[in-house]
């Protein structure tokens, strides 16, 4: 889940391959498939074995702690270990819950950025457009930490914006409640926060950064590759711009789009240098990836594999849909071509 | 609905595409914009159709003595077809052509049967009644482009602007679509302006033909007039073959143009009549109903004549025969200066 730039799909040509000797073939497959094997297949695998160290039990217990049996007498020693555990598993919950609600703002925000660049380098000409389609690019090629650096620099108590950006107070848009018709608008906050630094909001700030590539380079070159004459068309049909967006530069940009989606959901998910830097290290302020590394420093092996297996299970699906959608458009580009021959 | 447009410019950045453009379409009249590549045609179709606006200080574009150059392109009521008929890939035949309909304003939209009947008559209209639930990359590339007109047409629009509609189509295709389309005009007589690098193409199918050069109209008028009585030397040059007499005539120092058919030969030199040269017969091409035979004359020029088959046959040449040629007709034009 590093930022490593997306390559667009191409049709494999049928060609057959240029003819090579079997022994430098055999070598090249022994080699890449070796390579694989030892420095991601079996890395995999070992969070798994690790995760599963303690057995299902144990693997659930990070999530579940156990209760004591019904009507047992607990020595001291054995209700503070209970007590620690019931600790540890609500951080790890709560990291859980953060890692989904940065990706929750995080994602549909990109979606909008992503579109909005895509939409502005590919269908208009202007000056210094490709200085911004070199700026969007920016974030694959900067280090996560120095991007987190640079919102310390920026919104930290010695940062330029640092004054205003520690006396700022923002609502939790996930502590919106339903406080009734007493006070006039029935949903409130039940809680703010106060700065930006070392909160949640430095966290989504800093994703927003490392994850900002995703979408928008997943849909520059189909959008540049298609045009604006379909968009064209329908203007000149007496479609509205807004009709126009949603009947038809949507629909033949959706693949792409959730492709870029799926990307910047599994950085978002994983992302740990930006945030690390951002977080404070305050466990409030963990999301899972941080979460994983504290439990590793707390020579809680098991529980930390089993958090990493959950992220690592994430990567899996996000390979298995990527792949799926690789497929798709591969299939449906091919379908096009064939149209496109007759 | 007539259409004029006065005095229109339109450059990108140092690059001068439209030069002070005039030109006014009658309403019902077919007309094409003829011109090679760089011409500047399919931007002027562009500005009349709204996709382009004008450079400041351009005039008006009129439809029906009514200025609409600042109206939106989705409220001039055209029907645009692009060269690649820009279809919408993820909509069925029917969704296509029903498109412009349904994306009306609720007021005037009308309802589903409506559209129905509509969209099926347009369909049957263009000839492919059984496939509405085709999708575009299922059709054959002149089935789309027929698609793509009646999508235009579903609209009713007022005009009908047509950007290289057959460009992209095989040769037999071609020819058959642009006579259909002729025949489709005199049914529904909707003013039409079509752009074409194809001169036959434009000759064949529309009212009256602007040749386009360098951002400026250079002839405008009928197909006939056009191809007699070419205003220019760049309008004879590009409506077809021709062999240039540098220096001739009267007007040293200009030249003269003349058409491979306005080139008569003959075997004796008292038949060819006063002014023939000699030439030898340097190649024959045989190209069915016309045979195309190059001479070479006295000063090692070659000289393009084209004669009729029968012709052809009782004049029995053989190549590297001396013979005589002589002029039907000649067009001299001064020579055109690049400043």
């Amino acid at each position: 889940m590093a930022g490593a730039p997306i390559a667009k799909t191409v049709l494999t040509s049928a060609r057959p391959a240029p003819p090579a000797h079997p022994a430098v073939r055999a070598t090249l497959i022994v080699l890449a498939v070796s390579f694989l094997t030892i420095f991601i297949l079996l890395p995999l695998i070992n969070v798994f074995v690790q995760a599963f160290a303690k057995g299902w039990e144990g693997y659930l217990a990070v999530f579940w702690p156990p209760s004591p049996p019904e009507g047992a007498t607990l020595t001291a020693v054995q209700t503070r270990k209970l007590a620690e555990a019931a600790v540890q598993t609500s951080r790890t919950w709560s990291a859980i819950g953060l890692t989904l609600q940065v990706a929750a703002i995080v994602v549909p925000l990109n979606i909008v950025f992503g579109l909005a660049a895509a939409w502005a380098t590919t269908k208009f000409q202007f000056r210094g457009r490709a200085l911004l389609l070199s700026l969007i690019d920016l974030p694959f090629s900067v280090s996560p930490v120095v991007a987190g650096l640079v919102f310390v620099l920026l919104l930290g108590r010695n940062g330029i914006f640092g004054d205003w950006a520690t006396h700022l107070t923002w609502p939790d848009p996930f502590s919106l409640r339903w406080v009734g018709f007493e006070n006039g608008f029935p949903l409130a906050f039940a809680r703010d926060f106060t700065g930006v630094i070392f909160t949640p909001l430095a966290i989504v700030l800093a994703s927003i950064f490392v994850t900002f590539p995703f979408v928008a380079r997943s849909l520059t070159p189909l959008m540049e590759s298609q045009g604006a004459e379909e968009e064209l068309a329908a203007l000149s049909l007496g479609a509205s711009g807004w009709r126009t967006f949603w009947k038809i530069t949507v629909p033949n940009v959706k693949w792409a789009l959730l492709y870029g989606v799926i990307l910047c959901t599994a950085r978002a998910f994983g992302e740990f240098g930006a945030v690390s830097v951002v977080s404070g290290h305050v466990d409030v302020n963990d999301t899972m990836p941080l979460r994983i590394e504290k439990l590793w420093n707390e020579y809680n092996n098991q529980a930390a594999f089993t958090v990493a297996s959950v992220l690592a299970l994430l990567a899996v699906f996000t390979l298995i849909a990527k792949t799926a959608i690789e497929w798709k458009t591969a299939r449906d580009l091919q379908q096009q071509h064939q149209g496109q021959a007759q | 609905m007539t259409i004029e447009i006065r005095d229109i410019s339109k450059s990108y950045g140092q690059n001068q595409i439209l030069r002070n453009i005039d030109l006014k379409i009658n309403s019902g009249e077919l007309v094409a914009l003829l011109g090679p590549s760089g011409s500047g045609k399919t931007t002027l179709l562009r500005v009349i159709a709204g996709i382009e606006q004008a450079d400041a200080g351009s005039g008006p574009v009129l439809f029906d003595n009514v200025d609409v150059s600042d109206v939106d392109l989705g409220k001039r009521r055209i029907g645009f077809v692009f060269q690649h008929y820009a279809l919408f890939k993820h909509l069925n035949v029917f969704e296509n052509v029903a498109f412009g309909l349904r994306a009306k304003p609720r007021r005037e939209r009308p309802n589903e049967a409506h559209i129905r009947e509509k969209v099926q008559s347009l369909l049957d209209l263009i000839q492919l009644g059984n496939m509405a639930q085709r999708f575009p990359s299922q059709l054959s590339g002149g089935q789309r482009q027929r698609v793509a007109l009646a999508r235009a047409l579903a609209v009713e629009p007022r005009v009908l602007l047509l950007d290289e509609p057959f460009g992209a189509l095989d040769a037999t295709v071609r020819r058959e679509l642009r006579r259909w389309l002729r025949r489709l005009h005199d049914t529904i007589h909707v003013t039409t302006i079509f752009v074409t690098h194809d001169q036959e193409e434009a000759l064949e199918v529309s009212d009256r033909v602007a040749v386009m050069n360098g951002g400026r109209i250079e002839q405008y008028g009928p197909p006939q007039e056009v191809y007699e009585k070419p205003a220019s030397a760049f309008v004879f040059k590009f409506l077809g073959n021709y062999n240039l007499f540098q220096g001739r005539g009267q007007g040293a120092g200009g030249e003269a143009l003349v058409r491979p058919h306005d080139i008569v030969i003959h075997r004796d030199a008292d038949a060819a009549g006063e002014g023939a040269q000699p030439g030898v017969v340097a190649h024959i091409g045989f190209g069915g109903p016309v045979v195309k035979v190059e001479l070479e004359t006295s000063d090692k020029s070659r000289v393009d004549v084209e004669v009729t088959a029968p012709t052809f046959r009782d004049l029995d040449l053989k190549r590297g025969e001396r013979v005589f040629f002589a002029l039907r007709t000649q067009q001299e034009y001064a020579h055109d200066f690049v400043i």
